[in-house]
C-alpha cells in the first residue's frame, strides 16, 4: 500500500531483472486461453455489440443497474482484499459470511415486527439504522471468531492450510445458514420461550429451510425526483449506493488516517518488522477480521433488501463475483476493489442483458482468468504481488 | 501439559457435537441426549488415548465395521461379515504402520491382535443391534432372526437353528476373519519384497468375494460401493496434480464432467452416435486429458491462491456450458451472428441442456452380453479392473522421472527450473494425466448411472474430492483409498442409511407415544448435513493433523518440522540452569 521503501543507489541493478512480457510460459498460456475462449468469442461480441447500439435507453439502464450493483459487489470485495492484505489468505468464508449477514436482518427484521404496510416510515428508518449496526456487530464477532479458531492456528502452516480450512468453515456456515432458515427450529424455539416474536421469524423462514426466504420490502420504491422518467431509478438504488459508498469511503479512512489503519497497513506490508516496531500483530489480524466481517455483514443485509430474497447458497456466487473484483482491482488494494467491483457490476448487468443471466457467471469467469493472465496484480495493483 | 489439553478439546468437541446431532432428532429429549453426548466424548477420549498401535488400529478399524454393521444392520444383518473382513484388513494395515520393521511373525501377531480386536467391535455392534438397535426402529425380534438366517448362509449350512446361536456364529466369524486378514495384511506388509504382491493378493481377497457374498446374501452393497469406488479413481486423479505436483484444483469435477459428457454424447442415442463403449472410454479420456491440457495452459504463470481460483472457475465454467449448450429455448434468446450469419449452436442440442443426457448405452461383451442396470457385479469386476490398472500406472509415474520432477517442482518451483526440470512440460503433463483418470472415471460413471445431469458436477464434487484426498494423506495413494472409502462411505452408506433408521426409529417412537414426525426439520435431516460435517472435517484435520490420516512421509516430515519436542525441552532445561536466559 505504500512505496517501496528500499533505497537503490543508481549503479546497483535491481536484484531480480523484470522478466519480458513475452516468456515461453505466457505464450503457451496465450495460445491455450485463445483455443479455451476464441471459439464462441467472435460471434459474442459481435452480436453484442450490435444490440448495445441499437438500443440505448436500455444501455443506460443496464449500466446504471450495474453501478449499484457494483457498490455492493465492492463492499463484499473489501472484506477479501483486506484479508488477503494482511494474511494472503482467500478467506472462502467471507462470501457466507455475506449469507449470515442477508439471514440475520431477516430475523431482526421479523423480531422488531417491521412490516412495509402498518409500520410508519421513520419508524421503519430508524429500525433499519438499528439493525445494520446489530448485523454489523454480529458478523463482525463471528468472523473474528472464525480467525480465531481456523486460522490463527495455522500462521505458520504451510499455505494449503489455511485455505482448505477456510473452505471448510464456508461450508459449515453455509449450514449455519441452512439451520438459521429453519422455521421448525425457530418454532421449537418460539414455542419453548412462549415468546410472539420468535414466533415471527419461524413464519418468515417457513418450513422450508433450504427454500429462498423472502425479505419485506421495506425500502422506498419511488422514483428519485431529479433523474429523467425514461430512466428508471429509485430511492432505494440510491440509497444503496448511498450507504455502500459510505461504508467505503469510511474504511478507506480508517484505514489511512487513523492509528489502528496504520498498524493494519504496517502489518500488512510486513508481518515481523511491524512486530519489532511494537505492533500486536494478532490484535491487528483480529480487528482486520471484526472489520471485515462487519461489511459483509452490512452488504448481506443491503443486498437482501435490495433483492428481498435470503438464500443459503447466494454466499458462493457473491463471494466469486467480488472475489473476481477483488482481483480485477488488485487484491490488496482497498481503491482497487472498489473500482473492480464497479466494474463487475458493470459486466454483471451487461451480461444479464445481451447475452443472457445464465451465461453470466462464464462471462465473469473468463475475465478473472483474463485478468490474471495479463495483469497478475490487477488494476491497481503494485508489481510484485504474486508471491509463491 | 499439552495432553491435558488434547483430551480437554476431544472429549469437549466429541461431547458438544455428539450432544448437538443427537438432541436433533425427534423425541429424543435432551436427557438421552447428553447420556449419548457423554458416551460420545468417552469414545473420542478412547481414541485419542495413547494405547498400542495394536489396540489402537483395531479400535479404529472396528469403528468402521461397528457403524457399518449398526448402520445396516437392522434390515441387512449380514452386513457384518462383510464389515467384520474389512475392519479386520485395515486394522492390520494401521496396526503395521508404524512399526515397518518388524519380522513377518511380529507383524502376523500384531495384525492378529488389531484384526481381533476390529472384527470382535463389528460382532459387538451386531450384538446391540440385534437387541436394541432393531427393536428400536421397529425390526421386531423374528423378523431380525429371518433375515439373520437368511444372510448369513453358512451359519444355515452349519445348521445352527436358534438365533442366539447364529449371532454368537456370527461374532466367532468376524473376529476370526478379522485377525485372520489382519495377521495375513500385517505379515505381508512386512515381508521384504519390492512389488507388495503379497500384500496386494491379501488385500484383493476381500475386494473380490464383496460381490459373491453380496449376491448370496441379498445385500445390495454394490450400488453404493460402485459410486463409492469411482470416486475414489478421481481421487486418484486428483491426487497427482494435487498431491504430486502441488498445484491446487478447485475445479476437478470439469474433467470429470467432460469424460462424462464425452461418453453420453458418443454412446447414445441422443446425438445418433453410438459407438462402443470400448472406444468411448479412451475418447472420454483422451478429451480429459486435452482439456486438461487446455486450462493448465493459461494457468501456467500462476501460483498458489490464483491457481486455486482460476481452477475454481473453470470448474464452473465447464457445467454452465454444458447446461446452456443445449435443452429447452434458451431463458434469453440469443442468435449468434458470425459476419452477419446466423449460427445456431443453441438449436442443435448437444447436451441436452438441465435434463442431461438419458439414455447412454451400456458396455457389450461377447459372453456377458449388455451390461444390465440390474446385475451389478460385471459393473463392479470392469470397475476394479480399470482401478488396478490406474493404481499400477500411477504407481509407476510417481516413481518415473517425471514422477520426481512433479514432486521436485511441488517442493520449490524456482529449484526445480534451476535444476533443468523443464516446468511448462511438467506442470501440463500434471494437468493433463490427472485429468485423464477423471475422464475414465466419467466415462465409466455415464455408462453406469445410465444417465447424467449437469447438476452432478458442482463444486461441492470438487471440494468432496480434495477432501479424500487430504483427509487420506496428499501425496499418498494408500491414504488417499482411505480416505475416500471413509468419506465416500459415510457420504453414500452411513448417512443416507443412518438417516433412514433414525427415521424409523423416530417414527416408531412418535407411533409408541402417539405423537407425529411429520415435518422434520433441516437439523433432523442427516443427508443434508453431510456438507456440514466436511466442514467440520476440513477445519479439524487441518488443525490437527494438517498430513493426513496415513501421510506420505516426506510431507510429514515437513509439517512437522518445528514441533520437535527435543528442543522444546532442550530450550526448557537451559532456560532452568541458567535463570538470565529465562529472562
Amino acid at each position: 500500500m505504500a512505496a517501496s521503501q528500499t533505497p537503490t543507489s543508481p549503479q546497483s541493478a535491481p536484484l531480480v531483472p523484470r522478466e519480458p512480457f513475452l516468456t515461453k510460459r505466457r505464450a503457451f498460456s496465450i495460445v491455450g486461453l485463445i483455443i479455451f475462449l476464441g471459439f464462441f468469442a467472435i460471434p459474442i461480441y459481435q452480436t453484442i455489440l450490435l444490440e448495445m447500439i441499437g438500443d440505448t435507453g436500455q444501455l443506460m439502464q443496464q449500466i446504471v443497474i450495474g453501478l449499484t450493483k457494483g457498490t455492493y459487489i465492492a463492499v463484499i470485495a473489501l472484506g477479501y482484499t483486506l484479508v488477503y492484505g494482511i494474511l494472503e489468505l482467500i478467506n472462502f468464508a467471507h462470501g457466507d459470511l455475506f449469507m449470515i449477514g442477508a439471514f440475520l436482518s431477516l430475523i431482526f427484521i421479523s423480531l422488531f415486527g417491521l412490516d412495509p404496510k402498518t409500520s410508519s416510515g421513520l419508524t421503519i428508518f430508524f429500525s433499519l439504522i438499528a439493525i445494520l449496526g446489530l448485523v454489523m456487530l454480529c458478523t463482525a464477532f463471528l468472523n473474528a471468531g472464525i480467525e480465531r479458531f481456523a486460522y490463527r492456528p495455522l500462521r505458520n502452516a504451510p499455505r494449503l492450510a489455511p485455505l482448505i480450512s477456510a473452505i471448510g468453515m464456508s461450508f459449515v456456515l453455509q449450514n449455519v445458514g441452512i439451520f438459521l432458515g429453519d422455521g421448525l427450529i425457530w418454532d421449537k424455539i418460539a414455542a419453548g420461550l412462549g415468546s410472539d416474536a420468535i414466533g415471527r421469524v419461524a413464519d418468515a423462514m417457513g418450513s422450508q429451510s433450504v427454500a429462498p426466504k423472502n425479505i419485506p420490502d421495506l425500502l422506498p420504491n419511488g422514483q428519485v425526483f431529479f433523474v429523467p422518467a425514461s430512466l428508471r431509478y429509485t430511492y432505494k438504488d440510491l440509497l444503496v449506493a448511498v450507504v455502500s459508498l459510505g461504508l467505503l469511503a469510511g474504511l478507506y479512512s480508517f484505514v489511512r488516517f487513523t492509528k489502528l489503519g496504520k498498524a493494519i497497513r504496517a502489518t500488512a506490508q510486513d508481518r515481523d518488522a511491524a512486530r519489532l516496531m511494537g505492533i500486536n500483530a494478532d490484535r491487528t489480524i483480529s480487528v482486520t477480521f471484526l472489520i471485515g466481517g462487519a461489511l459483509g455483514g452490512a452488504a448481506g443485509m443491503i443486498v437482501g433488501l435490495y433483492n428481498g430474497t435470503a438464500l443459503f447458497t447466494m454466499g458462493f456466487t457473491a463471494g466469486l463475483l467480488s472475489f473476481t473484483a477483488a482481483v480485477l482491482g488488485g487484491i490488496g488494494n482497498i481503491l482497487g476493489s472498489a473500482l473492480g467491483g464497479l466494474l463487475i457490476g458493470l459486466v454483471l448487468s451487461l451480461s444479464d442483458q445481451y447475452i443472457g443471466t445464465r451465461w453470466s457467471n462464464a462471462v465473469i469467469f473468463a475475465i478473472l482468468v483474463l485478468i490474471l493472465l495479463f495483469r497478475p496484480t490487477g488494476l491497481l495493483g503494485q508489481e510484485g504481488g504474486q508471491k509463491a | 501439559m499439552p495432553n491435558t489439553k488434547r483430551y480437554a478439546i476431544t472429549g469437549g468437541l466429541g461431547f458438544a457435537i455428539g450432544t448437538f446431532f443427537l438432541w436433533n432428532y425427534p423425541n429424543l429429549e435432551l436427557g438421552s441426549a447428553l447420556i449419548g453426548g457423554l458416551f460420545i466424548a468417552a469414545l473420542c477420549l478412547l481414541y485419542s488415548a495413547p494405547l498400542p498401535d495394536m489396540v489402537k488400529g483395531g479400535l479404529i478399524a472396528g469403528l468402521f465395521g461397528a457403524v457399518m454393521t449398526i448402520v445396516y444392520g437392522p434390515e441387512k444383518p449380514g452386513v457384518a461379515i462383510i464389515a467384520g473382513m474389512l475392519s479386520g484388513l485395515g486394522a492390520g494395515l494401521l496396526a503395521f504402520q508404524r512399526k515397518p520393521q518388524a519380522t513377518p511373525q511380529a507383524g502376523a501377531v500384531l495384525g492378529a491382535g488389531a484384526g481381533a480386536i476390529a472384527g470382535a467391535w463389528t460382532a459387538l455392534a451386531l450384538f446391540l443391534t440385534a437387541f436394541v438397535i432393531a427393536p428400536a426402529a421397529g425390526v421386531t425380534a423374528n423378523d431380525f432372526a429371518k433375515h439373520l438366517s437368511e444372510t448369513v448362509i453358512l451359519a444355515d449350512l452349519l445348521g445352527l437353528g436358534s438365533d442366539i446361536l447364529i449371532l454368537l456364529f456370527v461374532l466367532v466369524f468376524c473376529t476370526i476373519t478379522g485377525a485372520l486378514l489382519g495377521a495375513a495384511a500385517s505379515a505381508a506388509r512386512a515381508l521384504p519384497l519390492r512389488p507388495n504382491i503379497p500384500l496386494l493378493a491379501v488385500i484383493a481377497l476381500p475386494v473380490l468375494l464383496i460381490p459373491l457374498i453380496d449376491r448370496a446374501g441379498n445385500l445390495l452393497l454394490l450400488d453404493a460401493l460402485i459410486p463409492i469406488y469411482i470416486f475414489i479413481l478421481l481421487a486418484l486423479g486428483l491426487n497427482i496434480v494435487v498431491g504430486y505436483a502441488g498445484l491446487l484444483d478447485l475445479g476437478y469435477a470439469a474433467f470429470f464432467a467432460i469424460g462424462a459428457y464425452t461418453t453420453a454424447m458418443l454412446s447414445s442415442p441422443h446425438l445418433g452416435i453410438n459407438l462402443s463403449f470400448w472406444l468411448v472410454i479412451w475418447v472420454a479420456a483422451a478429451v480429459a486429458a486435452i482439456a486438461g491440457l487446455t486450462l493448465g495452459a493459461p494457468t501456467l504463470p500462476l501460483r498458489g491462491d490464483y491457481l486455486a481460483i482460476v481452477t475454481l472457475g473453470f470448474g464452473e465454467i465447464v457445467p454452465i456450458l454444458f447446461r446452456n449448450l443445449g435443452g429447452g429455448p434458451p431463458a434469453g434468446t440469443l442468435t449468434l451472428r458470425f459476419f452477419g450469419m446466423p449460427i445456431g449452436i443453441e438449436q442443435m442440442d448437444l447436451t441436452g441442456g438441465n435434463k442431461g443426457i438419458n439414455p447412454i448405452s451400456p458396455p457389450n461383451l461377447p459372453l456377458i452380453g449388455n451390461f444390465e442396470p440390474s446385475n451389478k457385479i460385471p459393473w463392479y469386476y470392469l470397475l476394479i479392473i480399470i482401478m488396478g490398472l490406474a493404481i499400477f500406472f500411477i504407481n509407476r509415474l510417481r516413481d518415473s522421472r517425471q514422477g520426481r520432477a512433479w514432486m521436485a517442482m511441488r517442493e520449490d518451483e524456482l529449484a526445480a527450473d534451476a535444476m533443468g526440470i523443464n516446468v511448462v512440460r511438467t506442470k501440463l503433463l500434471a494437468f493433463s494425466m490427472g485429468a485423464m483418470f477423471s475422464g475414465f472415471g466419467g466415462a465409466f460413471y455415464g455408462a453406469f448411472i445410465g444417465a447424467i445431469f449437469p447438476s452432478s458436477f458442482d463444486f461441492s464434487v470438487s471440494i468432496i474430492l480434495l477432501c479424500m484426498v487430504i483427509l487420506g494423506g496428499l501425496g499418498n495413494m494408500a491414504g488417499v483409498i482411505v480416505g475416500g472409502l471413509l468419506i465416500q462411505g459415510a457420504d453414500k452408506m452411513f448417512i443416507p442409511k443412518g438417516a433412514e433408521l433414525f427415521r424409523d426409529i423416530a417414527d416408531q417412537r412418535a407411533r409408541a407415544t402417539g405423537g407425529s414426525t411429520v415435518g422434520v426439520s433441516a437439523l433432523q435431516d442427516l443427508t443434508q448435513q453431510r456438507l456440514l460435517l466436511f466442514g467440520i472435517v476440513l477445519v479439524v484435520m487441518m488443525l490437527i493433523r494438517p498430513e493426513g490420516l496415513l501421510p506420505n512421509e516426506r510431507r510429514k516430515a515437513e509439517l512437522h518440522a518445528d514441533d520437535d519436542p527435543i528442543n522444546i525441552n532442550s530450550v526448557a532445561a537451559e532456560a532452568e540452569a541458567d535463570p538470565s536466559v529465562a529472562a
